[in-house]
């Protein structure tokens, strides 16, 4: 379930566009601030003060990578792009480098539960590729050892 | 008007027509996935990619309009080589599992590949596998995503179609499944609209699975008779059994693929063993199966002893023209007696009123033209339950014709989200705003309606006290009125709660006199929820006027209600039941018990033995609509014809020939005898009903389609004077006011007969409004008690958003839990107490 606050900031939210499916991005962002995913009652939660259908929902949560329809098991979602500007700058050496140094492959998650690693497309920071996006923070101009450093900074 | 090229073929269309459509006229049919008439264009399938003269690339076909002088090929290498590749991709991820496929042999996928190729798939990446088994969506809609082309029709016919919107296409890319919210049972209309336009095996109909392949199917095309839209559809069988009902490209109805969930689903009551199949007649106190001789003759000696005044008959509005009119005829010439009616829910006086306010009396008016008009005004009716069809329509063609909807009702529905007005006003008193809304236009064009008639009537009231009385603020009275007057053209859609509340007909006829006064175009269509009630009226089934509306030469008859008032007096000798429940529809059910007890024979025709049928002395089993020959007339006044796809069951018989027999054993002139046949019996009635003149029914269907001409007697309209604008008073022991209609699972025995209906409703619900029912400690899914003045009964709660808060809703047609056991004889808005516990 949401919480007051939460919906109050989607009755908010509401007020800003022409209609309340337009908000639909906006508000499951607010519901995804409350634990870092949303689960299916928060998805029921903001349909319903939308006034639009479940799976409308469900279709925004699930087309946008920064929506966590499923709960990522680590405790940091290190989200890499390799779309074209990405990937033409070395974005596969970055993947390479970070499954190295944590051992685990694209999909996976440390045993520690502390890092979940999965690639993305295009991120919206082409001008400085390559680039990934831990939890909300973008991290850019990456190079393999800046990677390394800022994966040690993850607790 | 735009002239181009065609495979060289040089043709004229209108401006923005598209090219898929423009090919099409030229006579080349260009193939389609994502393309579906009724949808907003996706284009996404690229399947439709043709040759535009000039342009290097390929050009979808069924987004691009034309354009002048356009040079366009459908048939080159290039286009031919472009689909086998398209067709190559989409089968690169599809399951190609066609020997288990129900689809199989009716696959849009499957024929295209067939015509288009490729012979062979070049790609070797992994399928996309979504599930290892099917899953199910609904009781009635089985779902295998590793089938699906992506095409979205499911996704959009839901929403813009249906207008629930319930599907959604999660994920991208190759790994976007169009299915609910999380894979979950689906609460929604079950239409199965989403499996009728799927051009592969996606969706598919549980109670079809692996049942029999399309080829080993015998079909009849017929009309649906589920409600008064008349939805043209095939009905299959096998081996004997019906297997379904299907609206599908080929069967050109008005009403397109588009099929309700009663129309697609509730047809296996056709295959029910309690199916009446044998005459039946009452010795010592049971039914006991009798021979159609002694069944005959026990009715030529009833007739022989009864006074024609004492005789009476009631039939069904789902019979046929032919049987209707074969009926009155028998009743008023054989008998001598004009008590015949089609109803036994309303009585003769609200039904003329209705049919004077809706101009049924008149021209036929197809709903595609009503459309046209600027303002769609929906009244008087639960349209998105009560005739599902006729809603998706004002749906899809007011979205697409950008036209203006309004809706005013006593209950919530669907048809709500696509209005741009909807006004919620109290029961019984339509009439009171249809009067506000009227006011309003008079007293702001004065002095051009100072001569309407009935105008008058109108003065002393206000909008402040009519707004009070009908429970609408004045606000949205006066939104109406402006967008009315704002309006060239106006369509006013007049349902059935008119009849049942007797309710609203003077305003709607002065709301329709004044609009045409102030120079606007009006069309009326009524919206009825039996598949042949304006036959009925059209072929004089009802006491006060004979064929045509014609005047009565003798006096008129007594309806349903009278003829029941008179058996409670001991004072009718015989009365005949064709297809109708009296003792489950009459809104008094312990009044008409009463009553039909006392009648001195009681003879009931129907197809399965219903509650009335167990009180008959003489119970004769007539045929459904699959087993006989005839006509059926909509809501619109289209003649459509229903054809059979097998002999009556046993020793059941067609309705018209058991009339006709009766006819001529007490005809005195032999009218009855010779060979009656449905053609025969309509040669009669386009003699004797002018309207039907041109109706020409063949193989192929009925031509001269929307019955036209004027008829011989405009009925009167009753005036806004005579409506109740009162404010309803509170009741404190009885705190709600009960409504009933149709439901959209149930409309009485059929679809209880039904056991594919009867999944998706399994017991007498009540609808409440969610907050008044939370204020009274009631949850969703409760056990309440119903209790009225007229007695009582026990109904599952189901709680509705945006209801009036006093406003409850039981369905007319539960055969458990009856409402019209909550209602007393004469009572329109029954007043009844909800409460916890069963």
């Amino acid at each position: 379930m949401l919480t007051d606050k939460t919906l109050e900031e989607i009755e908010r939210i509401k007020k800003k566009y022409p209609n309340t499916k337009s908000a639909c991005m906006e508000a499951l962002q607010a519901a995804q601030r409350e634990k870092g995913h949303v689960t299916e009652c928060d998805m029921r939660a903001v349909a319903e003060a939308l006034d639009i259908e479940p799976v409308e929902v469900q279709e925004v949560g699930g087309f946008y990578t920064m929506y966590n329809v499923e709960k990522p098991k680590g405790r940091h979602h290190v989200q890499v792009c390799r779309n074209l500007s990405c990937s033409l700058l070395g974005a596969e050496h970055i993947i390479l480098a970070i499954e190295q140094e944590l051992g685990i492959k694209t999909g996976e998650t440390t045993e520690d539960d502390r890092i979940t690693l999965s690639t993305a497309e295009c991120l919206g920071s082409c001008g400085t590729a390559p680039m990934m996006q831990i939890n909300d923070e973008f991290h850019e101009d990456l190079t393999v050892d800046k990677v390394s450093d800022i994966l040690k900074g993850l607790k | 008007m735009v002239t181009l090229k065609v495979n060289g073929k040089e043709i004229s269309v209108a401006d923005g027509t598209l090219i898929l459509d423009a090919a099409k006229e030229a006579g080349f049919v260009i193939p389609t996935f994502c393309y579906q008439a009724e949808l907003s264009s996706l284009g996404s399938c690229r399947m439709c990619i043709i040759e535009i003269g000039g342009q290097k690339k390929l050009q979808p076909a069924c987004i691009t309009p034309v354009l002048q002088d356009m040079e366009i090929s459908t048939e080159t290498e290039q286009v031919e080589d472009a689909r086998a590749s398209m067709l190559e991709f989409l089968l690169s991820n599809h399951a190609l599992d066609c020997p288990v496929c129900d689809k199989a042999g009716e696959c849009e996928l499957q024929d295209m590949v067939h015509k288009h190729g490729p012979r062979k798939g070049r790609f070797a990446e992994m399928r996309e596998t979504f599930h290892v088994k099917d899953y199910p969506l609904s009781p009635v809609i089985v779902k295998n995503s590793n089938r699906c082309v992506q095409c979205m029709r499911c996704v959009r016919v839901c929403k813009e179609v249906v207008g629930r919107g319930v599907l959604g296409t999660i994920g991208r890319g190759a790994h976007q499944e169009e299915t609910s919210f999380l894979k979950g049972e689906l609460d929604c209309d079950h239409c199965g609209m989403c499996i009728e336009v799927c051009p592969v095996g996606c969706f598919m109909r549980r109670p079809y699975r692996y049942k029999s392949r399309p080829w080993d199917l015998n079909s009849t095309k017929t009309v649906c008779q589920y409600c008064a839209t008349g939805c043209i559809t095939k009905i299959e069988e096998r081996d004997g059994e019906v297997i379904r009902s299907i609206a599908s490209k080929d069967t050109e109805g008005f009403n397109g693929r588009m099929l309700c969930s009663r129309g697609r689903f509730g047809h296996d009551f056709l295959n029910n063993e309690e199916r009446l199949t044998t005459p039946l007649l009452r010795v010592n106190g049971t039914l006991e199966p009798v021979s159609w001789d002694k069944a005959l003759d026990v009715i030529k000696d009833k007739l022989k002893k009864s006074q024609p005044d004492r005789v009476g008959a009631v039939a069904s509005a789902r019979l046929t023209n032919e049987e209707l009119y074969m009926l009155q005829k028998v009743m008023r010439e054989g008998v001598g007696s004009s008590n015949v009616d089609a109803s036994s829910r309303w009585s003769a006086g609200d039904s003329e009123a209705f049919i004077a306010a809706t101009a049924i009396d008149g021209a036929g008016l197809s709903i595609d033209n009503c459309m046209e008009a600027d303002t769609i005004f929906v009244v008087g009716s639960h349209i998105s339950d009560e005739n599902p069809v006729t809603d998706y329509m004002v749906r899809y063609l007011s979205a697409s014709r950008r036209k203006t909807v309004m809706v005013a009702s006593v209950r919530p529905m669907k048809l709500d989200r696509s209005a741009q007005i909807t006004a919620r006003h109290m029961p019984g008193r339509l009439g009171a705003f249809l009067a506000g809304v009227t006011l309003k236009l008079y007293e702001e064009n004065k002095t051009k309606l100072s001569g309407v008639k009935g105008v008058k009537s109108l003065d002393g009231l206000s909008i402040d006290k009519l707004s009070k009385a009908s429970g609408v603020a004045p606000g949205d009275i006066e939104a109406i009125a402006k967008k009315l007057s704002s309006s060239q053209s106006v369509s006013i859609m007049a349902g059935t709660d008119m009849i049942r509340l007797g309710d609203g007909t003077g305003g709607l006829c002065l709301l329709s006199d004044i609009l045409k006064t102030l120079d606007k175009r009006v069309f009326v269509l009524p919206l009825l929820d039996r598949s042949n009630q304006r036959g009925a009226w059209d072929m004089g089934a009802h006491p006060n006027f004979g064929p045509g509306y014609s005047e009565l030469k003798g006096d008129t008859g007594l309806d349903c209600g009278a003829m029941l008032e008179k058996a409670s007096k001991g004072e009718m000798d015989l009365l005949y039941v064709i297809g109708d429940d009296i003792l489950a529809m009459y809104p008094d059910r312990a009044f008409a018990e009463g009553a039909i007890e006392k009648v001195g024979f009681l003879v009931v025709q129907d197809i399965f033995l219903s509650d009335t049928g167990k009180v008959a002395d003489l119970v004769l089993p007539g045929a459904s609509f699959v087993e006989k020959t005839g006509t059926v007339t909509n809501q619109e006044g289209r003649v459509q014809p229903i054809k059979p796809l097998r002999k009556p069951l046993g020793k059941a018989r067609e309705d018209l020939n058991i009339i006709a027999d009766i006819g001529s054993m007490i005809s005195k002139n032999g009218s009855f005898t010779g060979d009656i046949t449905a053609e025969t019996v309509m040669e009669d009635i386009k003699k004797d009903v002018p309207m039907y003149g041109d109706v020409e029914c063949d193989e192929q269907g009925c031509r001269g389609f929307l019955i036209g001409g004027v008829a011989r007697r405009s009925l009167k309209c009753i005036s806004v004077g005579e409506e109740d604008t009162t404010e309803l008073k509170e009741n404190k022991k009885y705190p709600y006011y009960l409504v009933t209609g149709n439901h959209l699972f149930g409309s009485g025995t059929l679809t209880g007969s039904s056991s594919m209906l009867r999944k998706l409703i399994k017991e007498p619900t009540i609808e409440m409004c969610i907050e008044e029912a939370k204020s009274s400690g009631l949850t969703d899914g409760d056990m309440v008690t119903v209790e009225s003045d007229g007695g009582n009964g026990k109904y599952r709660l189901q709680t509705r958003k945006k209801s009036s808060s006093k406003v409850v809703f039981i369905a007319e047609n539960f055969n458990e839990g009856s409402v019209n056991r909550l209602y007393k004889i004469g009572e329109r808005v029954p007043r009844v107490s909800v409460n916890k516990g069963a």
